[in-house]
């Protein structure tokens, strides 16, 4: 009979584990999963195919008639379609290149060139898709404008102030590395002031270059930073927060009333989806009554918008008149639709509860020396050059650009296969 | 027609006593309220430096000269034509809405044409108040200034050419051209054949050109002719047309040999041949409805000297949403009744933004004669 020796629980529990334990960051894990394979969702393939649908009919529309809203989209979808031509393209090389390495009957020569071919195919085609997804991914309806930064110190209080104020001067270093004009909006002082070098309340940056909004919507959040503040007397570290808030700014300037042949402004409407209606003569019409009517009226059929003018005895002016009242509605209804939507981004950042620490998208470690990114998980060691709007910051703002755009991704697909159901 | 229900003429009066006599000709509360009102701004106007007693006294002789029937546009004196604002006086047709619409889409798609000759030429008979070559100017000098034009209008009334001159010098003092177009009106009839033994005391179109030197090429022919049949001028037009505008701008002339519907089409034949004339490349005729336009486009087919032929609807720059889309292989553009016949040649297909489409017809070798012809073909353009 034998005995089986008496094992400790927490040995015998050990066996059930691996022996070495993958540490990994579960929260940042996401970088790494998705569009690195050469694999494509299908989801996103058949929304790329039927963009290059929609790209050859508007291409066929404009050589009949120029129409300035299906010019602009058939511009969005140029890099959508090319890069799908290429991507098919790898994929069909490389469907041939394996069924003549899998071919039995393939010359002993030609097989070992297939299969160097082989790798070079794989990289492109992994390429093409990384760039498809991107070209893919829906571009921010705010990125192109400029943007403006806002900081707040949050919990932590001096400390939280002065690292708000580190925190703008790395902005502004940032920006002068890269040849952004950037101007401070507002700078107030812990004591009312407007003095610097003193802990900050608030300051507001704004940064004026297009394409500003993009490239510094991954800043918004709640920065975390641990170290032995200058005002600590016994040695100790200390977590503050200081949130940082990026909203798209919009110039007024920029979308005024003398621009309406312009799809950007909002005074733009296109005269395709207008229906106009003129009162018409009952009857016989022509030389066989004499009317007086000259009413005009203009439905918007997208909105449904509906504007009716018979001030004047001139149809024409009745007309023109119609059209400024149907432009200016309509710029109202976008503008108060456009408030709404700066409105939802300002709570969506920053939540009065989420403030805190806990919430943090950042991290500034003096101790290690070292900065993570939360969101994409990238952890960097050259705080000075981050401190100092360095390269090393591009390198954080570019982790986290990536991962944004990779939630956008999986946002797409999930909603495109609801779409499906 | 419907009476006019005491309600509605009780609700009126609450709003304004003078409504009631408009509800007469307007029947719409909503049209007796706008034309009130234009009325109260003319007499304003007129009576302005006067005090309110004499002004409110005119307004109500002017309301009731309207309820009478006689048309706004001559108690006010005048009528919108395009952006134009042209002057009407009784005897003269008023302006129609309809005309302004074509008239303007014509001369839009004229002035998008690339090419254009230096002078263009543009006819009109049986002009009226003048107001289709004005409103041709207007809309053809808004863009284009590299075009120099010359406008003829031609009626067979004293009063509608003394009117049409009244409005030329109007609209150019208000509108201050700065082109070096020539517009004229002249008085002729337009049915007289040139061929014809000439002893009617009106000249014939032909003898007009000639006498007030005016060039014999044109290279579009517009024209507005009376087309009401004597059955329809009864039958379908307002009793306010019936007993204040012209019968002679509405009805053609009587003819005892004539049918019904071949008296409201007198006019066409006669046009078409001048349009063969003058060496037209754009025809656009008015006409009264569907039917007549049938039979004009069949015309004009059949005078086998036009590569093109539409029908335009009331409003041609609206899509077409109603039947018939085609017409016996004519295409029917616009909403609304049909108004307009409109004829080209192929040098004029360009201007209108038409594909030039070759004659496919091979005609047999019989037809051809052996006797040597002369066909004298005037170049297209004379030196003035």
């Amino acid at each position: 009979m034998t005995v089986a020796p008496w094992i400790c629980r927490s040995c015998l529990s050990r066996i059930s584990r691996p022996l070495i334990r993958q540490r990994l960051r579960y929260q940042s894990t996401a970088a790494c999963k998705v569009s690195t394979s050469e694999s494509i969702s299908p989801a996103l393939l058949a929304r790329a195919r039927s963009i290059a649908r929609e790209h050859k009919g508007l291409a066929d529309k404009l050589a009949n008639g120029f129409d300035a809203r299906s010019a602009k989209k058939l511009g969005e979808h140029g890099g959508v379609v090319s890069t799908l031509k290429e991507w098919e393209k790898a994929n069909e090389s490389l469907r041939e290149l394996t069924s003549l390495i899998h071919d039995p009957t393939t010359d002993p020569e030609l097989l070992s060139l297939a299969s160097e071919d082989l790798a070079t195919t794989r990289t492109q085609l992994a390429d093409a898709s990384q760039s498809l997804t991107t070209s893919l991914v829906p571009v921010h309806p705010f990125a192109h404008l400029p943007c403006l930064i806002e900081l707040r110190p949050g919990a932590g209080g001096s400390e939280a102030a002065i690292f708000a104020g580190d925190l703008l001067r790395m902005y502004q270093a940032f920006c002068n590395r890269n040849n952004f004009r950037a101007t401070l909006l507002k700078y107030e002082n812990a004591d009312g002031t407007t003095e610097a070098g003193v802990p900050l309340s608030e300051a507001i940056l704004e940064v004026e270059s297009g394409g500003a909004y993009g490239l510094f919507r991954c800043e918004a959040g709640v920065h975390r930073v641990q170290r032995v503040p200058a005002t600590e007397t016994k040695g100790r570290t200390h977590t503050s927060a200081v949130s940082v808030l990026v909203l798209p700014s919009v110039q007024e300037n920029s979308l005024g009333e003398e621009d309406f042949e312009d799809p950007e402004s909002d005074y733009y409407i296109d005269p395709k989806e207008v229906r106009v209606d003129v009162m018409r003569a009952r009857g016989a019409g022509g030389q066989h009554v004499n009317t007086t009517e000259s009413a005009v009226r203009l439905t918007h059929m997208p909105t449904n918008t509906v504007v009716a003018i018979q001030d004047a005895r001139s149809q024409p002016k009745n007309k023109e008149k119609a059209w400024r009242l149907l432009r200016s509605r309509l710029a109202q209804a976008r503008r108060e639709k456009r408030e709404e939507e700066m409105a939802a981004i300002r709570r969506s950042v920053v939540g009065v509860a989420k403030m805190g620490r806990g919430d943090k998208v950042r991290t500034y470690n003096w101790g290690q020396q070292r900065v993570t990114d939360h969101r994409s998980g990238t952890t960097v060691h050259d705080l000075d050059d981050v401190m100092e709007g360095g390269q090393t910051l591009d390198k954080v703002m570019e982790s986290v650009r990536s991962w944004l755009m990779e939630r956008d991704v999986e946002a797409m697909i999930a909603e495109e296969t609801d779409a499906k159901k | 027609m419907p009476r006019i229900s005491n309600a509605l003429i009780r609700h009126a009066r609450s709003i304004d006593k003078l409504l009631p006599p408009l509800l007469r000709p307007c029947r719409e509360l909503r049209a007796a309220q706008n034309e009130l009102r234009w009325l109260r701004e003319h007499a304003a106007k007129v009576a302005s430096t006067r005090n309110a007693k004499v002004r409110d006294t005119l307004l109500r002789n002017l309301v009731l000269e309207r309820a009478k029937g006689k048309p706004l546009q001559y108690l006010l004196g005048s009528e919108y034509f395009g952006d134009l604002q042209i002057t009407c006086r009784p005897g003269v047709l008023i302006p129609r809405q309809e005309t302004a619409a074509s008239v303007a889409y014509l001369a839009r798609l004229v002035r998008q044409a690339e090419e254009l000759p230096p002078e263009l030429r543009v006819l009109d008979l049986c002009t009226g108040t003048g107001c289709i070559p004005l409103l041709f100017h207007d809309e053809l000098a808004a863009t284009r200034k590299d075009v120099r034009s010359r406008y003829l209008g031609i009626d067979i009334s004293r009063d509608a050419v003394h009117l049409a001159h009244y409005n030329l010098q109007k609209v150019w003092r208000q509108k201050a051209y700065a082109d070096k177009s020539v517009t004229a009106f002249v008085q002729a009839d337009v049915l007289i054949d040139p061929f014809d033994d000439q002893n009617a005391g009106m000249p014939c179109f032909k003898a007009a050109l000639n006498h007030y030197r005016q060039p014999p090429f044109w290279d579009i022919l517009i024209s507005n002719p009376p087309y009401i049949s004597p059955s329809g001028y009864w039958s379908t037009t307002t009793r306010s047309v019936r007993l204040f505008e012209p019968e002679l701008a509405l009805l053609p002339p009587p003819n005892p040999d004539a049918s019904d519907t071949e008296r409201g089409d007198v006019f066409y034949p006669r046009l078409l041949s001048i349009a063969q004339h003058v060496e037209a490349k754009v025809v656009l005729l008015e006409v009264a409805d569907l039917d007549q336009a049938h039979r004009v486009a069949r015309l004009a087919q059949d005078a086998d000297f036009f590569d093109g032929i539409e029908v335009w609807r009331d409003w041609p720059d609206q899509p077409n949403d109603a039947e018939p889309v085609e017409l016996d292989g004519f295409p029917v553009i616009g909403q609304g009744n049909g108004r307009y016949v409109l004829c080209w040649r192929a040098q004029g297909a360009p201007w209108l933004g038409k594909d030039v489409v070759a004659k496919a017809e091979t005609e047999p070798l019989s037809h051809y004669s052996l006797q040597p012809t002369f066909i004298y073909r005037p170049p297209s353009k004379i030196p003035l």
